[in-house]
């Protein structure tokens, strides 16, 4: 068969491409695809029925699913706006720092490299109101008079589940803030220096319009990471007390393995879903956007 | 050239003949594996006998080998369900019967069981077979159990000038008894209200405890609203948790292993819980053996039930050697291992023919369980959703109305009409 020089060049790049599209479709179209079709089945335990978008309307007029998707966005906002916050901190703190500068940034990336689930284990033992040493500490040095059920009550549990993922998720934007802080102009400083900026002036006039994009980045792809989190929740509360930090992954993962009611689950999944995917879209706007005036400049 | 393929391909076909064979052969030396999971398997104070038995077991099957799957008791369902939808459940397994066998999870036992000698067969009562049963047909082999009762530290009792000879009868007393056991530092008991089913069966022994009940006779209705006696048992017991109360602090995190390790370390003085808390406690804390006394639980009402787990060994429904996995269960059921775990574990033995062993009688706190058992009903209770309500719907509304214990008749109806629905929904 003759080809082309054009269509055979074009058969070559399918054919290296090929093996990537198969192992996506193994890994996320297969599985999305059944997740799909699964919320479309009734699921009791290893018989199911067809009952079409029956689980969507279910989980869309229980107020668990709403209970679940303000606890989710009120989550989310909290964690990603401390990552943010501390991850520029600390980024900005590592940058001026001339001693120690190594030993800190990989002591302050410990917690990422923890896994998740090992993390809130720790954090679990570290908060138990009768033995934990949070409790010790705080009671020695005159905060709390007695000791305190961090996970046992819903305002104290909630800001526990958000602090132990800000001390984990805090690493990964400082990390990002630290690179960009690599790329901004020295000339920059040097020119504010002469002019005679104050620190804040220096980070309010090149700093921060040098990192703008980048943290408009990080916060799209922190908010994606973190919506869609599931377990140091999962192990620290399991969603309680009293669904106060039942966010959808912990809904889905409950509605799935504690309720076995697996079609309404998968509902739960592909409304996640839409959710992150819309992040997504915004994420790939702002990347847009930015590309476009880099062009025009 | 012909030659030389020739010979390439008489040399392939040979060292794949010989890969075959060699590979048969491992196969067919290779032991069946059957992995074995129950909530238990991580108790320290079952664990040496489940070793033995494991060990026991092999070296009589020697073409058998058992592999512990050992999983956190708060875990264990969800790991279960997970591996089940995966068609790759551990071969032995000891589920909520009802809800697994419902769901398709479990193999029936009937052809195993009924070809057993009648011998065999005797050895556990009807009523003790029925809470292994669904729809008629059996899918576990009651293996031990556990009887709810009140289990006091004597130390702790007789310092607070009371008189362990007369524990309290009735729900006022046992609150004058908790005003007295409790100080600053320490409390009369603990209420349980974390994320396991073990928060509903006590909270199930105060409702029964005072003349009421969580469902209808049929169970196609939740009535721990709507009868009052339960509303009436719900608002006692979770009371105990109000500030000034009679409990330890943090009850929606307290559970099982958090009841124990305070029993453990006298900071509380009384516990509802089963034998086997005693074998754990005294493990914690081995000061304590000899220092504990069990009773009924205080009740309002003459004759009130307690609870009473029964734990049966089941096989999954995907499990490739159903025949071995049966062998196992038998085994492990055995009226030697059931001593051993009775004695050593705390676990109620559901066999019949051990009640007069020399080593059971020796042991009167044991006899004082089986007593109590006289006047307790089976759980988990026989419902598909059973798993579900039990470990969350009830647990939920119990965090609830413990967090804002004013709303505590409109939670408890909202789990009526909630856990109702369900019910009916199968």
């Amino acid at each position: 068969m003759d080809l082309a020089p054009r269509q055979r060049q074009r058969l070559t790049g399918y054919l290296f491409v090929a093996p990537v599209a198969l192992f996506l479709a193994a890994v996320v179209i297969v599985p999305l695809g059944s997740a799909v079709w699964t919320s479309l089945l009734r699921v009791r335990g290893l018989r199911s029925s067809f009952v079409g978008v029956a689980n969507y309307a279910t989980v869309l007029a229980d107020e668990t699913f709403w209970h679940g998707l303000a606890r989710s966005a009120a989550f989310t906002a909290s964690s990603v706006l401390l990552h943010v916050a501390l991850g520029l901190a600390l980024a900005l703190l590592l940058a001026e720092l001339r001693t120690a500068r190594t030993a800190l940034r990989i002591a302050f990336l410990t917690p990422w490299m923890v896994a998740p689930a090992v993390g809130a284990t720790v954090w679990l033992w570290l908060l138990e109101p009768q033995f934990g040493v949070v409790n010790y500490l705080a009671q020695s040095a005159g905060l709390i008079g007695s000791p305190k059920a961090w996970l046992g009550e819903p305002l104290s549990a909630f800001a526990s589940v958000v602090a132990v993922d800000v001390w984990r998720g805090v690493p990964f934007v400082m990390l990002l803030m630290l690179a960009g802080l690599q790329t901004v102009p020295q000339e920059q400083y040097e020119a504010a220096a002469l002019d005679g900026a104050n620190a804040w002036q220096r980070f309010r006039y090149v700093t921060w319009p040098n990192l703008r994009y980048l943290v408009v980045v990080a916060t799209t792809l922190d908010v994606i990471n973190t919506v869609r989190h599931y377990d140091i929740i999962g192990v620290m509360t399991g969603g309680g007390p009293a669904s106060a930090t039942e966010v959808l992954p912990v809904l889905l993962y409950n509605t799935a393995f504690r309720g076995n009611r697996f079609g309404e689950a998968a509902a739960i999944g592909v409304l996640l879903l839409a959710i992150v995917l819309a992040l997504v879209v915004v994420y790939i706007r702002i990347t847009r956007i930015d590309r476009d005036a880099g062009d025009a400049r | 050239m012909n030659v030389r393929i020739a010979g390439a391909t008489r040399l392939a076909l040979s060292l794949a003949v010989a890969a075959a064979l060699c590979s048969g052969a491992a196969r067919a030396a290779d032991p069946i594996v059957l992995q074995w999971q129950t909530a238990n398997l991580t108790e320290s104070q079952y664990e040496p006998i489940w070793k033995k038995t494991i060990a026991e077991f092999e070296a009589a099957n020697p073409g058998i080998k058992v592999e512990p799957v050992l999983v956190a008791r708060k875990d264990h369902w969800t790991k279960f369900v997970a591996a089940a939808q995966a068609k790759q459940a551990p071969c032995i397994v000891s589920v909520d019967l009802t809800t697994a066998a419902y769901n398709g999870y479990l193999l029936s036992l009937d052809k195993f069981w009924n070809a057993e000698p009648a011998s065999f067969r005797s050895a556990w009562n009807p009523d003790i077979l029925t809470a292994a049963k669904w729809k008629g047909q059996l899918y576990g082999l009651p293996i031990w159990g556990g009887t709810y009762g009140e289990i006091y530290n004597r130390d702790l009792v007789v310092k607070a000038g009371l008189d362990p000879a007369h524990p309290p009868k009735n729900f006022d007393e046992y609150i004058a008894w908790g005003r007295k056991l409790t100080g600053d530092d320490h409390w009369a008991m603990a209420v349980l209200g974390g994320k396991t089913d073990t928060t509903t069966r006590v909270l199930l022994t105060w409702i029964w405890a005072n003349g009421g009940e969580a469902f209808n006779a049929d169970m196609t209705e939740a009535t721990f609203a709507k009868n009052p006696k339960s509303l009436a048992a719900i608002k006692t017991y979770l009371g105990f948790a109000r500030k000034g109360g009679i409990a330890a602090p943090a009850p929606t995190t307290t559970n099982y292993l958090e009841q124990t390790n305070l029993f453990a370390q006298q900071k509380i003085a009384t516990m509802r819980n089963a034998y086997w808390s005693v074998a754990k406690v005294v493990g914690d804390n081995p000061a304590l053996k000899g220092k504990l006394f069990a009773t009924s639980n205080p009740a309002n009402v003459p004759d009130a039930p307690t609870l009473a787990t029964v734990t049966a060994s089941s096989i999954s429904a995907s499990c490739k050697y159903p025949e071995a996995a049966w062998k196992f269960i038998k085994f492990d059921a055995d009226r030697k291992w059931s001593i051993e775990r009775a004695v050593v574990a705390n676990w109620m033995p559901m066999r019949n023919d051990i009640a007069d062993a020399p080593e059971i009688k020796a042991d009167p706190m044991l006899a004082q369980f089986v007593a109590m058992g006289a006047h307790a009903r089976s759980y988990p209770l026989p419902h598909p959703a059973w798993a579900e309500i039990a470990a969350n719907d009830i647990v939920d509304a119990v965090q609830k109305a413990l967090l804002d214990p004013d709303k505590t008749d409109q939670i408890f109806r909202e789990l009526d009409a909630k856990v109702t629905k369900k019910l009916n929904d199968i």
